[in-house]
């Protein structure tokens, strides 16, 4: 439903006619790239360096509207475990308020959830960084740092956190901290603290599909670790990141009718 | 004066998370950039096994300036059509869009903070990726697949750019922008009849030379070329995260006033 609206939108906003049919199939935003087609037995494609090729356009791969639903656990579960703390924030939680429709960064790991991402490993010899970059919401970038060093031992907080990853095998597994706390995992509002921990672990079990699961670890919000499970598909061969920029005139949330924090809410 | 006033008012604002944040390498984003290499400048640029120049870095400046202090005395007056001019007199830096966080187009990016440019894949890249660090910690992306532009491309902040390399030189072809940015922080407007050509020259190692020429029927009388410098980080430069958007911390939050609907502009 939501979905159906923010498309209209978003082609208003843009102030795009249909003589725009160059830019592939679509105008970025939450439509997509077009799919690859299904290859369930082709290999997938390796680095020089033997590395597994995780490169490309990919949709999905992350919660939207609710992390642990989406994820793969039972209805309450996340209630169940949560901190009195963190319950008691997200129960005051409304879709309006959530920092991600008014343009905030989608934190970790809701960043490659409705827009379409592309992956970079950098170099493409021993890759020294993984860049992924969001068609979306602000049209942002995350960063992995790949040549061996260590988390910083009290981060600066912010919106993507540090994040550090390594192979084991064929698993790309990233390793962050030093996330803020002002993000939210999903439109319901699952909240985390500064001491949010995940770990992520990317395989490319066949060549048009990534999955991810992640374990998320908060004391100060949830009472033991959990592990959710998305799954990215891969875009057609031509697919290209195109340009939504949230912020230009904020097309879900203000735009949308929502108020931002309204009294007494 | 304005960059002076700029950097004193983020140094002032991050000063508060510094003394911890010493394990973040020696800075936390913003405009105070990443250390430039002094060691080295006469190395000649390094190369990629495919023979291409290797332009990948982080790297500071190269687009932030103003456009009337690089060129002659005067010229830009004769460059701008008369309500180009008017626009930009009844410009002040409250009304900058890139102080609303929004994204800067293909010249700001590479301003005021520090950037990191990505051939990809490593040889011969279909890509080049440029990644900022502010203000919106947004990217652009050029072609370098040898496609052509869209017919009608729809108008984008950072427009569709395709690169091709002139022996060592990076030269990229741009069209299809919005009009919604400024040329630079003097509030030089441009239409989306804009076209930019840049030459990337990476003349030592730790210097890039822009080229950039400008046209736009819309806007200019002629096409005309300015000239960016960026410095290349120290090795161990990253880039950090600097979100505007979090608190706008040069513009609402520092007291500049939006426009007032009706009183401004065209």
């Amino acid at each position: 439903m939501r979905r159906a609206a923010v498309v209209p939108l978003l082609v208003v906003a843009l102030g795009v006619s249909l003589a725009a049919q160059e830019l592939p199939t679509r105008l970025g935003g939450t439509n997509g790239p077009r799919p690859a087609a299904p290859a369930p037995t082709r290999a997938v494609p390796r680095l020089p360096d033997g590395t597994v090729d995780l490169g490309g356009v990919w949709s999905g791969g992350g919660p939207v509207g609710d992390i642990g639903q989406q994820g793969g656990l039972k209805r309450g579960y996340l209630e169940s475990i949560m901190t009195p703390a963190a319950k008691a924030i997200f129960a005051t939680r409304t879709e309006a308020q959530d920092p991600y429709n008014y343009c905030m960064p989608a934190g970790v790991p809701r960043m490659a959830a409705d827009f379409a991402w592309r992956l970079v490993q950098y170099p493409t010899t021993k890759p020294t960084h993984i860049f992924l970059l969001y068609e979306g919401n602000m049209h942002s970038f995350r960063q992995i740092f790949m040549d061996g060093r260590k988390h910083p031992v009290d981060p600066t907080p912010t919106w993507f956190g540090h994040s550090i990853g390594r192979w084991e095998g064929d698993t790309l597994v990233v390793d962050s901290i030093g996330f803020n706390d002002k993000f939210w995992f999903d439109r319901r509002g699952h909240p985390h603290t500064e001491q949010l921990h995940t770990i992520e672990r990317w395989t490319r079990p066949e060549f048009t599909k990534l999955t991810r699961v992640v374990t998320i670890d908060d004391p100060g919000a949830y009472t033991r670790p959990f592990d959710v499970t998305f799954t990215a598909e891969l875009g057609s061969p031509d697919s290209e990141i195109l340009e939504y920029i949230c912020i230009e005139n904020n097309q879900y949330g203000l735009p949308g009718g929502h108020d931002f924090n309204p009294v007494g809410r | 004066m304005r960059r002076l006033f700029f950097v004193s008012l983020t140094i002032a604002a991050l000063s508060m998370a510094l003394v911890q944040a010493q394990e973040l390498g020696r800075r936390l984003g913003g405009s105070n950039g990443p250390t430039p290499t002094t060691a080295e400048s006469s190395r000649p640029a390094p190369k990629l096994a495919d023979g291409t120049i290797d332009l990948s870095g982080v790297w500071t400046g190269g687009g932030g300036e103003e456009i009337g202090r690089l060129l002659k005395p005067g010229e830009l007056d004769t460059i701008l059509l008369p309500h180009t001019k008017k626009l930009m007199q009844s410009r002040n830096d409250g009304m900058d869009p890139y102080n609303y966080c929004l994204p800067g187009g293909p010249l700001r990016i590479t301003g005021g903070f520090g950037w990191r440019l990505v051939q990809h894949p490593t040889v011969n890249a279909k890509y080049i990726f440029m990644l900022q660090e502010g203000n919106a910690h947004t990217y652009r992306q050029i072609f370098m697949d040898g496609r052509k532009h869209p017919v009608d491309p729809s108008p984008t902040w950072y427009g569709h750019s395709t690169g091709r390399w002139e022996g060592p030189t990076l030269v990229v072809d741009t069209i299809g922008v919005n009009d919604r940015f400024w040329l630079d922080g003097s509030g030089i407007q441009h239409t989306e009849q804009l076209h930019l050509v840049e030459r990337w020259t990476r003349t030592d190692f730790t210097t890039m030379k822009r080229e950039v020429t400008i046209d736009d029927p819309g806007a200019f009388t002629r096409p005309f070329t300015v000239t960016y410098t960026a410095r290349l980080g120290t090795p161990d430069s990253e880039i950090f995260e600097y979100i505007c958007i979090e608190n706008n911390q040069y513009g609402l939050a520092q007291g500049l006033q939006p426009p007032v609907k009706g009183e401004t502009e065209k």
